[in-house]
């Protein structure tokens, strides 16, 4: 922030934006919600954190833009900041306490109340408390500006994997549970619903000290792997992936069925998003009707494997090359009429075509073929060498495979000279046109290519429900893959993977969030778009930018490909 | 023999006639400049010539094939490259890749070449690098193949740019104002580099360029447009004491202002 836009009194205004931000998570329900959970048992709930969380950052921002004006006065601003946002709040139990806000908003509820003045008894006692915890926070978070950095981050580190912890304790409870010494560590570290205090303090210095010595030490294991031969270095790259492969074959059966369960959607996810990411990362097509594809791939197994259509009643393995093929069909042919549409024309049509696939597969029509509303259903399991993909655990293989075969495919392209003739188109069309690249050509390839991916993933999805239903493949979906790529970094393989596990995979395990979905990616689009517009996981953080530093001293050109 | 005739090319926008007659014949291997007031058609010729633009009337020749109606990808795999006037570089795209690009329709590698790595595709892809890394080092850019083509020098960028250019393995080169935003200095490498692209590679150049320094210092023709249609033609000698060219860029002087009053 350059200094003409520095505010004159940030404590008031960060107090007064961070104030109504924790209005609004109260009054849209979800403390409430969050608050079922303890993230240290006794001590502090979901609902709690995630207001303190708010809070603090807040706090802290106000900290970082009032420094400038001197240490006291920047403590008084903070001070200022986090009494007023907890001064919002009280004011907010106040009116609440006298005017019934649940005609207007349903979830002004009197438990509400109650957790925001901490289940005080009196009413004046729990305000009080509400501001002290908002002076506290402001203070603390003034506090954490003042450390130097390497401290702040060791600290913000240790406490926010108690958080993590804290909130995915369902999770790692059974996984701890597998193995008896692990299973102790557990018995310490958890207590019926949440963390224990001790076992939150053990965790937390755990981490510090961890954190501190990585931050110490991470130079030097750096360098020394870089003084290795170049031999060495590709064998222990080499021992890295295999350690990484083991861990995902194993990790089924070390997760159970639930998180089986959770790991096969993010690879659908996964699957889904390798193969947008090559029309709207790579080509920069915006491709608003991808789930299209995944329901031709979903529907082509169902009609040729399940006995209900019975007209062929193939095997999986014989439906799923039909399937491919078809859908990188339907992807060319879709790609055909839109070959000269751009932006925003590109991505209305193609949202059209989502439509028509959907409602065509509902219509009484063509139900005799489709199974019109009712859908198809008793669609064979695949199965291989005896070994069936019948429930999470097993369809996992199939996913994991697919992912495997789709990177391949993926990374493949990329380094080639179509993946650069995509970039290329997606950079400037014209000029890549004048390059020597035939859009007509490229173009059709990358929604193909994308197309055959969705439709391989919706035949694994099929073979994975045992049925398909029209109402599965809504535009929603389409946008849930947008969303993950874009959160991820346009165009990035890994940030598939990120996007994947943060948008899909989390929502699914913090079941409270479930409801606040649209919410939390809206939330979440907005701050990437902010902070990090990037994504997480960019394309560009390959080597390019890394290298920014080296060139000065006129290093050669490393060899490629 | 002329490497491109332009033979009465016509190019209107709307009502608006922005090449108007046009006739131009560039010799095979010699500097071409063609210069003319902000808004003659300048650019708009070159637009014609890369299949950007599909004139009204008129014949674009390179070596007797006509280029008129072909797609700009069927032209640069003809032989005519340019640059444009405010670069466009593919920004998000290293230096390398930028040239890569470039090599494009050199490269044969089919889609399943590629997913398989056939050997064959495996030993394209690395001549096309060593290619690359020449070419980097050909514009003077050699060590900075990984940068972001967005993130390189204003004067690297301009050069980068004729490198992707040359990458396409160009017999005509159109050069959209090289040199705009250069100083002396950077003009001066400039012109002697685009010699250096005649003398060594034999490629025709065609250049449009501001810098009267530039044009009269390496054109061996120049053509001047004014409203789109050749007002003048000839050495730099003939055409900088032609009295309508002067005219042209500094207005009809006083004798005009006489008219004016009397009416």
């Amino acid at each position: 922030m350059n200094p003409a836009q520095t505010q004159k009194l940030p404590g008031i205004q960060m107090g007064l934006i961070g104030g109504v931000c924790l209005v609004i998570l109260a009054l849209i329900g979800i403390v409430e919600a969050f608050n079922e959970r303890h993230i240290v048992a006794e001590v502090i709930s979901m609902g709690h954190t995630l207001l303190l969380l708010t809070a603090a950052f807040v706090a802290y921002l106000t900290a970082a833009r009032s420094r400038h004006l001197g240490f006291g006065r920047a403590l008084g601003h903070v001070l200022l900041a986090g009494l007023i946002m907890s001064a919002m709040l009280a004011l907010l139990v106040l009116v609440g306490q006298a005017v019934n806000l649940r005609q207007v908003f349903i979830n002004a509820s009197p438990g509400l109340y109650q957790i925001l003045i901490f289940h005080q008894e009196s009413l004046a006692a729990g305000i009080a408390l509400l501001l002290v915890a908002g002076l506290l926070t402001g203070f603390l978070a003034w506090l954490l500006h003042l450390a130097p950095q390497r401290l702040r981050r060791v600290l913000i580190t240790a406490l926010l994997s108690i958080v993590v912890v804290g909130l995915l304790q369902d999770l790692l409870q059974p996984i701890l549970g597998v193995w008896a010494p692990l299973a102790t560590m557990s018995g310490w570290l958890f207590e019926v619903s949440g963390l224990s205090l001790p076992g939150a303090i053990g965790l937390a210095v755990l981490v510090a000290a961890v954190t501190a010595l990585w931050s110490r030490q991470s130079t030097a294991v750096r360098a020394r792997i870089q003084s290795l031969a170049p031999e060495r270095q590709r064998n222990l790259k080499w021992a890295a992936i295999l350690i990484g492969l083991a861990v995902l074959l194993v990790l089924p059966s070390v997760l159970g069925i639930f998180l089986s369960e959770v790991l096969t959607i993010i690879g659908l996810y996964v699957l889904l998003g390798l193969g947008l990411n090559i029309v709207v990362g790579f080509a920069g097509l915006l491709d608003l009707g991808y789930v299209a594809f995944f329901a031709i791939g979903s529907y082509t197994v169902a009609i040729l494997t399940s006995p209900e259509i019975g007209a062929y009643q193939l095997n999986f393995w014989q439906a799923l090359p039909v399937a491919v093929v078809l859908g990188t069909l339907a992807g060319a042919l879709l790609g055909i009429p839109v070959l000269k549409m751009r932006g925003d024309y590109l991505a209305i049509t193609t949202l059209g075509f989502g439509e028509i696939i959907r409602i065509l597969v509902l219509s009484d029509v063509l139900r005799p073929w489709l199974g019109g509303a009712q859908g198809i259903a008793r669609i064979p399991k695949a199965s291989i060498l005896g070994f069936e993909f019948s429930g999470p655990q097993e369809i996992y293989y199939l996913l994991i495979a697919g992912c495997f075969l789709v990177g391949f495919v993926s990374w493949r392209l990329r380094d080639s000279r179509l993946g650069r003739a995509w970039m290329a188109m997606r950079e400037d069309e014209d000029v890549a046109q004048a390059m020597g690249i035939n859009l007509v050509s490229t173009k059709l390839l990358a929604f193909a290519t994308g197309a055959g991916f969705s439709a391989l993933s919706g035949a694994i999805f099929a073979t994975k429900l045992g049925s398909v239903y029209p109402h599965s493949f809504n535009v929603m979906i389409s946008i849930n893959i947008l969303c993950l790529i874009i959160v991820g970094g346009m165009g990035s393989m890994p940030g598939v993977i990120v996007g994947a596990v943060a948008l899909v995979g989390l929502p699914e395990l913090l079941r409270e969030f479930a409801e606040y979905r649209l919410l939390v990616y809206g939330a979440a689009l907005v701050a990437m778009m902010l902070l990090r517009p990037e994504g997480l996981w960019p394309e560009a953080m390959r080597k390019r930018e890394l290298h920014d530093n080296d060139i000065g001293a006129g290093e050669p050109d490393a060899p490629r490909g | 023999m002329a490497a491109v005739t332009i033979k009465r090319l016509v190019k209107q926008f709307g009502g608006l006639v922005a090449i108007d007659n046009l006739d131009v014949e560039v010799k095979e291997q010699s500097i071409h400049s063609i210069i003319g007031p902000n808004g003659a058609g300048k650019t708009t010729v070159f637009n014609c010539i890369t299949g950007f633009y599909r004139p009204e009337g008129g014949d674009i020749l390179l070596d007797d094939h006509s280029m008129v109606g072909l797609l700009p990808d069927q032209i640069v795999q003809h032989g005519i490259a340019r640059t444009y006037q405010n670069i466009r570089l593919f920004p998000n795209l290293t230096a390398m890749e930028n040239i890569l690009v470039g090599l494009h329709s050199h490269l044969k590698a089919g889609y399943f070449g590629i997913v398989l790595g056939l050997p064959a595709t495996r030993r394209e892809e690395k001549e096309a690098n060593d290619q690359a890394l020449q070419l980097l080092n050909f514009v003077n850019l050699s060590g900075k193949g990984d940068l972001l083509a967005k993130n390189l020098p204003y004067g690297d960028q301009r050069r980068l740019e004729i490198g992707r250019a040359l990458a396409t393995r160009p017999k005509v080169l159109l050069l959209d104002e090289p040199a705009a935003g250069m100083n002396p200095k950077e003009s001066q490498d400039l012109m002697d580099f685009i010699r250096h692209l005649r003398d060594e590679l034999g490629i025709t150049i065609i250049l449009i360029e501001h810098q009267m320094r530039v044009v009269m210092g390496i054109s061996e023709k120049v053509t001047v447009l004014d409203y789109g249609k050749k007002i003048a033609e000839g050495t730099p000698a003939d055409v900088q004491s032609n009295p309508q060219v002067v005219e042209a860029y500094l207005g009809r002087g006083s004798s005009v202002q006489h008219t004016r009053t009397a009416s």
